[in-house]
């Protein structure tokens, strides 16, 4: 579980605090007579940024320089607005225009062949990392008790080339960049780029970064995260914040658009795997799920509930489906699925579409019984697969099912 | 010390402790662990120090922390591997006590937890590489070794030995889950498992693909290796390096999922799943594999030849499956071109097997390719369905109901039966149509079937202060109680002798209707004469066995009279005047009809002199039973409560004719007046002396 944390919220929260230097700036509540005396301060050039959850903000034509206050201010009003790739802008905010006769990336991340953090610096800064040449770029393990020295730091780079004069600059920054990483719960951190003036002030131009939610780090005294528009439906709002109100069995969903199934999946990697052949098989699921945890009976009635309420009317099958349980009820999960299918029922009407359930586990047999009777008593037909059927067979049956059915033929003739 | 073999990671002999070990799921996995393999040896729990765990194996004693099982328990049962199933802000505490006091005996710790911060799984990583230790984690779901029997974690679920048999195949997955899945689909390739390995799959896997399998190259007993991978992460490179380097040689089917994240903007399930740089997405690990296998994905339909050097070849390293369920026949098509052999003969491909199918009007309108016939349900399965489904009819599933109730609610302004409002019941129903809401969840269906049910609960007002019940009533009176305690007599004097034969009668007559197709009893086409002579007949057979073997034999529920017995054919008169009424309305009750033709097959076919009468107590269950009938056949209500309703039913009338005895004894009887006296008790027994040695001090 990540927070995701943009340049806006850095400027505005963490580069002074941690002493990472970085440009000025002024948000979208600033008046004209601000942006007038800051050009005025900044050598009258200065760069409007969208505060938006998405890289690669320049190549949409979201950052603009800017020359004067009104062009500042039309163009705020203008990024403000702005709708890129489908994730809609928070707010504008205008930064002041650093020259620089060098640029730096850098990154914090927990490394996967150092099962610790580790700190990776490349001197071609403003790139996309992994467009950079595998000898212009280091990637040292920091420890995560000791945390990183600025010898460590002088030592990459002086192995990338940087200008000796400026090591010791930098690398007092990148000690302040690690503070801040290892004292809010980062999981991953990027300053890109670092921009160097002629006279060798280092001013952090670029930040994005992600908070880990399970650490405890990351409730940072004084720091509110704002909201940003989440290009999230309804559903996935309310499963989220269904999800993240007890840590008992887990409930994630995405939604996927599709018009057919309606698939209850559970475990994450069965769950990966059926939607995969649904998609391929022309299911069309409706959205990705993934249940389990052995939820108790409670837990995975409201989140079978929620699923209902938001996409049984356009739902032409349900499936639920999983591999074999290791230790989730069947027996309370399905009495579970099933009562709020009643519930449904009692409070919208009667419904007609199959079901197709595929599963394994402790106690299958009662949650298979349970299944079947609420199916009878709805009079909804079904069919009903044990664990030596393989979810990837039960997934493409109820995808080959679903396009059989008349009114779905109907509507594809 | 860290393991150098795969079994090094868990092998017989291993000693268990656990963390945690009193949590829900965690109680629940050691003690099937502990029946499985016996190797818990303890648990620890704050503040449940001196709690115990039973299991089928043994006691499984629990402690306040671990260096107190240490202190405890003896050195050479201190445990070597650790399960911990602590929640996320313990587990690095929980961790750091292990390796500070474990340090000397600890091997392998397995973290369980889901949701530990990725600083804390770094942390872990660095003190237990530091401590010689190994962790497998954190989300892991465990491990299992079927040579040597043993599991740690939750791997196979509650029945481990049902798929991981001992075989020639290790299992290493992202998904504990899908060790599982996957390892009980190996089956029919004609391999079975050696070990089944869950990673985790957090974005720190803290031992890594690479140094698994480096572990899995020296175990004699595993000849393929089945991958389940997901995104994220680099592993599988640093592992193809690593298998490149060292000339791994054991063929690997690797199975890739989520590649749908690149297509969809969508998060997968596991939080390590996360595509971070192009290198992790699953299409990148795909195309690895491919590259390191030399051969494109196994497809199902391309005849493979497998005796070809050349083939021979091409699957030294392995293949990928782009589906999950070709994995059997991948392995399959790699043991047969290796030459490696098969752990068992007998192979059943996998296929659609549906255990149950009911698409009705639907299926006619489908293609016979989808409207599929239902196949053959896999031991055990089938008797488990064949032992359930009995009791399964007799009675919901279950769920606590303390607070929870279908039958009544209250929302702070309007009480309610089954949904209805009470104060609207008051207006417009009677007590009788009030009851059968009550006890069946519906009204009445029209004022006869309500007529009917009145007409039993006034037939159970009474039989005259001579009846148990009515005595029970009165002996309360007698003693100066209160009127509820009267009342609470009167049913106290009842039991499935008095008043409770109703019920008999409804399980005879569910069992004897259990074959016919009948939905409504007022609307049937069944010969009840042929059904009856049947039934007859069938009792008459069990009678005379019992006799010829001197054991006593069922009687048939509610025929006879004690009163009404003499005539050539007898008759109950409360029992007739419902008869009566039923034939007035131009309507027969199939129980009802049922009991006399049975009443006259017993006398004809020899086993009753006479016609017996039956009596009021058939008659309530048959009216009972008629009301319940239809919502048993559609499964809206268990044959345990149609059961109990005519107990109910004559509970409910008796009771009222209770406090009518009650009201008449307290205002005309004397105080005791129920004693008997001693001159009118008789002595059955002689007196005898107490001896002095049994006299208590």
């Amino acid at each position: 579980m990540g927070l995701r944390v943009t340049e806006l919220t850095f400027l505005e929260n963490f580069a002074k605090p941690y002493e990472i230097p970085a440009p000025r700036y002024l948000t979208a509540e600033a008046k004209l007579a601000d942006i007038k005396a800051a050009l005025e301060s900044w050598n009258d050039e200065a760069i409007v940024k969208p505060d938006i959850l998405l890289g690669k903000r320049g190549k949409a034509g979201a950052i603009v320089k800017v020359k004067n206050a009104y062009e500042a201010l039309k163009e705020m009003r203008r990024i403000a607005n702005m709708e890129i790739n489908g994730v809609m802008t928070r707010t504008a905010y205008i930064v002041e225009s650093i020259p620089a006769k060098m640029e730096m990336f850098t990154a914090l991340t927990y490394n996967t062949a150092f099962l610790g953090p580790s700190l990776t610096v490349s001197l071609s800064g403003g790139m996309d990392i992994e467009e950079v040449r595998e000898d212009q770029k280091v990637t040292i393990p920091v420890d995560v008790f000791k945390g990183l020295n600025a010898y460590e730091a002088g030592d990459v780079l002086t192995k990338l080339g940087c200008p000796k004069g400026l090591i010791s600059a930098v690398s007092k920054a990148l000690i302040s960049f690690w503070d801040l990483f290892i004292t809010t719960g980062m999981q991953q951190a990027e300053i890109n780029p670092w921009r160097i003036t002629p006279q060798g002030q280092v001013y952090a131009c670029d930040f994005k970064a992600i908070i880990d939610t399970s650490n405890y780090k990351s409730n940072i005294p004084g720091v509110e995260f704002p909201e940003y528009p989440e290009n999230k439906s309804d559903f996935e709002e309310e499963m989220h914040k269904w999800d993240e109100s007890s840590h008992q069995g887990q409930a994630h969903v995405s939604d996927l658009h599709g018009t057919k199934i309606l698939p209850l999946l559970f475990g994450g990697g069965a769950s990966t795997i059926i939607i995969e052949t649904l998609d391929a098989a022309g299911g069309s699921p409706l959205f990705l799920s993934d249940f389990g945890g052995n939820p108790p009976y409670e837990r995975m009635y409201g989140t079978a509930k929620i699923c209902f309420k938001h996409t049984l009317a356009n739902a032409k099958l349900l499936l639920i489906l999983g591999g074999k349980a290791n230790n989730t009820f069947i027996d309370v999960t399905f009495q579970a699925i099933a009562d709020a299918l009643l519930n449904y029922v009692e409070e919208k009407g009667p419904i007609s579409i199959p079901v197709v359930i595929g599963r394994g586990g402790p106690r299958l047999v009662k949650g298979i019984l349970a299944m079947k009777q609420a199916l009878e008593y709805l009079r909804l037909p079904y069919v009903i697969f044990g664990p030596e059927t393989p979810v990837t067979m039960v997934a493409e049956y109820a995808a080959k099912l679903v396009n059989a059915l008349p009114q779905v033929k109907e509507v594809q003739q | 010390m860290r393991a150098t073999t795969l079994s090094g990671l868990l092998k017989k002999g291993d000693r268990v402790a656990v963390s945690n070990i009193t949590g829900r799921e965690a109680s629940k996995v050691s003690t099937v662990s502990h029946e499985y393999c016996g190797n818990i040896v303890g648990g620890w729990a704050l503040g449940k120090g001196g709690q115990k765990i039973e299991s089928a194996n043994g006691t499984i004693a629990v402690f306040a922390t671990f260096e107190e099982l240490l202190k405890m328990t003896p050195t050479e049962k201190h445990p070597n591997k650790i399960l911990i199933y602590s929640p996320p802000p313990a587990v690095y505490g929980e961790v750091k006590e292990v390796v500070t006091h474990g340090e000397k005996c600890v091997e392998t710790i397995f973290i369980v937890t889901e949701h530990v911060s990725i600083e804390v799984t770094a942390k872990i990583s660095k003190i237990c590489s530091e401590a010689n230790i190994d962790v497998i984690g954190c989300n892991t779901l465990g491990m299992i070794n079927t040579h040597d029997g043993v599991r740690i974690g939750a791997v196979g679920g509650d029945n481990p030995a049902e798929t991981f048999q001992p075989g020639s195949v290790t299992v290493i997955s992202n998904s504990g889950n899908m060790v599982n899945t996957i390892s009980s689909y190996v089956a029919s390739s004609g391999m079975r498992i050696s070990y089944g390995i869950s990673t985790g799959k957090d974005r720190l896997i803290l031992l890594p693909m690479k140094d698994l399998l480096t572990l899995v190259e020296k175990d004699e007993k595993t000849k393929i290796v089945v991958l389940y991978i997901e995104p994220g992460g680099t592993y599988e490179h640093d592992a193809i390096e690593m298998m490149k380097s060292k000339n791994f040689s054991k063929p690997l089917v690797v199975y890739v999922a989520g590649e749908i994240a690149e297509r969809h903007n969508v998060s997968l399930g596991h939080a390590g799943a996360v595509v971070e740089g192009k290198r992790s997405s699953a299409s990148a690990k795909k195309q690895a594999f491919d590259e390191y296998f030399g051969i494109e994905s196994f497809k199902p339909d391309r005849r493979y030849k497998k005796n070809e050097e050349e083939m021979k070849g091409k699957l030294t390293r392995g293949i990928r499956v782009e589906t999950l369920h070709d994995i059997p026949k991948a392995i399959m098509l790699v043991a047969d071109t290796l030459g490696i052999k098969r752990d068992m003969t007998a192979i059943k491909p996998l296929k659609l097997n549906p255990w149950f199918v009911h698409l009705g009007e639907l299926g006619k309108q489908l293609p016979a390719e989808v409207s599929i016939d239902v196949g053959t349900i896999p031991s055990p399965y089938a008797e488990q369905f064949e032992a359930h489904s009995q009791s399964f009819l007799e009675g919901m599933i279950r769920q606590p109901m303390r607070n929870a109730s279908h039958a009544s609610s209250n929302d702070g302004v309007t009480p309610r039966v089954y949904g209805y409002s009470l104060m609207e019941v008051m207006e417009r129903c009677s007590f009788p149509a009030a009851v059968i809401l009550y006890w069946t969840g519906e009204l009445p269906k029209d004022a006869f079937e309500e007529k009917l049910a009145e007409m039993t609960l006034i037939a159970s007002l009474t039989n005259g202060p001579g009846t148990i019940s009515a005595q029970g009533a009165k002996l309360s009176a007698s003693a100066g109680n209160s009127p509820n305690t009267a009342m609470i007599a009167t049913l106290a004097s009842m039991g499935f002798v008095h008043g409770g034969n109703g019920s008999e009668a409804v399980k005879f007559l569910v069992s004897s209707f259990k074959d016919e197709e009948m939905v409504d009893p007022y609307n049937y086409t069944i010969n009840l004469q042929e059904l009856a002579v049947r039934v007859a007949d069938s009792f008459k057979e069990s009678k005379n066995a019992a006799k010829a073997a001197g054991v006593e034999y069922s009687k048939i529920p509610c025929l006879g009279h004690p009163v009404f017995k003499n005539d050539p054919v007898n008759f109950d008169p409360r029992e007739k005047v419902i008869s009566s009424y039923l034939k007035n309305a131009g309507k027969k009750n199939a129980f009802l009809e049922f009991y006399h033709y049975l009443a006259t097959a017993l006398r004809d076919n020899g086993s009753t002199k006479v016609v017996m009468a039956v009596n009021v107590d058939a008659a309530i269950a048959c009216v009972w039973l008629g009301i319940c009938w239809q919502r048993i056949h559609e499964k809206q209500m268990t044959i345990t409560r149609a059961t109990d309703i005519p107990f109910l039913a004559f509970a409910l009338g008796r009771v009222a004719g209770g406090a009518g005895e009650y009201l008449d004894h307290r205002d005309f009887g004397t105080d005791m007046d129920m004693r008997v006296t001693v001159e009118e008790c008789k002595v059955l027994s002689r007196p005898r002396n107490l001896k002095s040695s049994q006299l208590m001090r």
